[in-house]
């Protein structure tokens, strides 16, 4: 693959959406599949091109380097745009089984959200990266508008509103790297004199509006509320792709721009270390499965981010190996989830019992997704956790026993959630026999006795299942993997050659 | 130049009032104060005197203003327009999150 080929993965999305608004029923619907996996096969065949040559860069348009808006990929870009892509994939093929991309505009949305997603992850320009977030937004406002419960209309105005004023701050942010270093290119900015104050508050600025794009606490208020209020499929997509993107874009802007600030470590190890503990305790409060799965999702969120935090090479490749661990168990609980919704029309925990007994097979896979979430092996949270362990190792004192206190007090949060969980919903008497069903004006749907799901609702959940117990079984590749996107991030020489000189 | 440090401090002080008021209609309009002053400290990252026009042929570019910033505002302002109208459409068919009322969109409620 060569560096002109990049702009294909923003480009053959973006068609597709236009195609797809032109052309719907079953072409577009035929599109929406292709996309994602396309994507995925431009991600793995650029895993396999950066072996060779770490870094590819295309100056789009071919204007002079310095001027152009580059597009960039190296092993930290090729990883994400595959576990992107195949999660994307799982949950479009969940939307194809129940029905939900039949709706008039879902695969001109999804094919333009993508599209944005790819853009984000590839470009080496701060600005564009506002650009294609809100390519990625808003498909996302659309989304969430038209799927869900009725709930969605107020979310959904919640959901604008925070991600629009949080890009006014990335925009002001923008800004003010421009006033200060004169370009927002980001191998030039590595240049920068990281120590100079105006440059340190222009990109604090930047990434904290990032920050609040992820989730982080105290700023995640938003996320366990509007999430769970919109479909299961639009849900898995979003845990995939919105707050992955702006997990990655701090990863990115805080190694390779700011150098990673070590005077700044303790605050983010408190941020991201609180973040974890929130997230994995906040689930218990919830009644609902993908209320409380939110939770969780933004306990992933802090996870992800001790990895910068901590900042070695092996702190970075663990928060990365743990990214690509909850990008995949989190869409197949999603997804799972999904197919309870589809089958049983509820996943409050009051409206269901008993489904041990009653779906075998869903039972496995949400208790292995669980145990994959909560770090317990054969899964590939175990090594996410480890790997963590291991990196936190290398530091002292006080930062020390606050990653590993979090760690393990997180964790034990995380399986108190998931056990109240499974109690709730896969154990107690068959459904029919509840005495007590419901309360409040969302009273669950009687459910006939005979109802089933259909098995293969939840092959895009058992899917991405199956993904993560292969990186438990052969977690080599990917930990390779990662350890080199470390080194890409740390040794920013090859990027900056590579976006300046092609 | 202090005007403009000015402007935007008063246009982000009466955005960040809009967005702290009930209501979506004044959260929108919150939201535009708000990205105005945004818009304005993209300006400001050029130079914010009186320059020429930044065209090939027209003059020396020494004395050319800074076109990047303009391009920055110009996509910036398409993008809030577009979510604006948006946030307006949802003012009108969505419910506060404090009240009851169910908005009439047509379809089953308890889905």
């Amino acid at each position: 693959m060569t560096g002109s080929l990049l702009p294909l993965l923003v480009v053959v999305p973006l068609l597709g959406a236009a195609l797809g608004a032109l052309v719907p029923g079953g072409i577009a619907r035929a599109m929406v599949v292709l996309s994602p996996v396309l994507t995925t096969a431009g991600g793995v065949a650029l895993l396999v091109t950066h072996r060779d040559t770490p870094v590819l860069a295309h100056e789009v348009g071919g204007f002079i380097p310095g001027i152009a808006i580059p597009l960039v990929s190296d092993t930290f870009t090729a990883v994400m745009l595959t576990v992107t892509g195949l999660t994307t994939t799982a949950c479009i093929v969940f939307a194809l089984i129940t029905g939900e991309a039949r709706l008039r505009y879902f695969p001109t949305l999804v094919m333009m959200l993508s599209a944005g997603v790819n853009g984000a992850l590839m470009t080496g320009d701060l600005f564009n990266l506002f650009v294609f977030i809100e390519v990625m937004l808003l498909p996302s406002y659309a989304l969430i508008a038209m799927t869900g419960t009725w709930r969605r209309l107020g979310v959904g105005r919640l959901f604008v509103v925070i991600n629009l004023v949080t890009s006014t701050i990335l925009l002001v942010g923008i800004g003010l790297v421009y006033g200060v270093a004169g370009s927002v290119n980001m191998a030039v900015l590595t240049d920068m004199d990281a120590d100079d104050p105006r440059f340190r508050l222009a990109v604090g600025v930047l990434l904290l509006a990032l920050t609040v794009k992820a989730g982080v606490v105290p700023m995640h208020g938003w996320l366990p509320r509007a999430y769970p209020a919109t479909s299961a499929t639009v849900m898995a997509l979003f845990s995939a792709l919105h707050t992955k993107v702006a997990i990655y874009a701090v990863f990115r802007i805080h190694q390779t721009v700011l150098d990673g600030a070590a005077e700044w470590m303790t605050l983010l190890l408190v941020l991201f270390t609180l973040t974890m503990l929130v997230g994995a305790y906040g689930s218990l409060g919830e009644r609902m499965i993908r209320r409380s799965l939110a939770w969780q999702m933004i306990a992933g969120v802090g996870y992800i981010l001790v990895g910068v935090g901590i900042g070695t090479e092996l702190g970075l490749a663990a928060g990365l190996f743990y990214m690509v661990h909850h990008i995949l168990v989190m869409g197949s609980l999603l997804l799972s989830s999904g197919a309870i919704e589809h089958a049983y029309r509820t996943n409050q925990f009051v409206g269901l019992a008993g489904l041990m007994r009653r779906e075998p097979v869903l039972a496995v896979i949400m208790a292995l997704g669980m145990m994959s979430l909560i770090g317990f092996p054969p899964s590939s949270g175990f090594f996410g956790k480890v790997s963590l362990a291991r990196a936190a190792a290398d530091l002292d004192g006080f930062q020390l026993w606050l990653v590993f206190g979090a760690l393990t007090v997180a964790s034990i949060g995380t399986l108190l959630a998931m056990s109240r969980l499974w109690a709730d919903v896969f154990w107690g008497p068959p459904m029919e026999e509840m005495p007590s069903r419901g309360r409040g004006r969302t009273e669950p749907p009687v459910v006939p006795e005979d109802t089933r799901m259909r098995l293969r609702t939840l092959v895009p959940a058992g899917a991405l299942l199956l993904v993560s117990l292969a990186i438990f079984v052969v977690p080599g590749p990917l930990g390779e993997w990662c350890l080199q996107a470390a080194d890409g991030l740390l040794d920013v020489t090859a990027y900056v050659e590579s976006v300046t000189t092609s | 130049m202090t005007v403009l440090p000015i402007s935007i401090g008063i246009l982000v002080a009466g955005g960040v009032y809009l967005l702290c008021q009930p209501g979506m209609v004044r959260i929108v309009f919150g939201i535009t104060l708000l990205s105005h002053g945004a818009n304005l400290v993209l300006l400001a990252s050029g130079v914010s005197a009186w320059r020429g026009e930044p065209l090939t042929g027209t003059g020396d570019p020494a004395d050319a203003a800074d076109p990047l910033p303009m391009a920055f505002v110009l996509t910036a302002i398409v993008i809030t327009l577009a979510v604006t109208i948006f946030m307006l459409a949802l003012a009108m068919i969505g419910h506060d999150d404090d009240t009851l009322h169910m908005p009439d969109t047509g379809e089953d409620h308890r889905a």
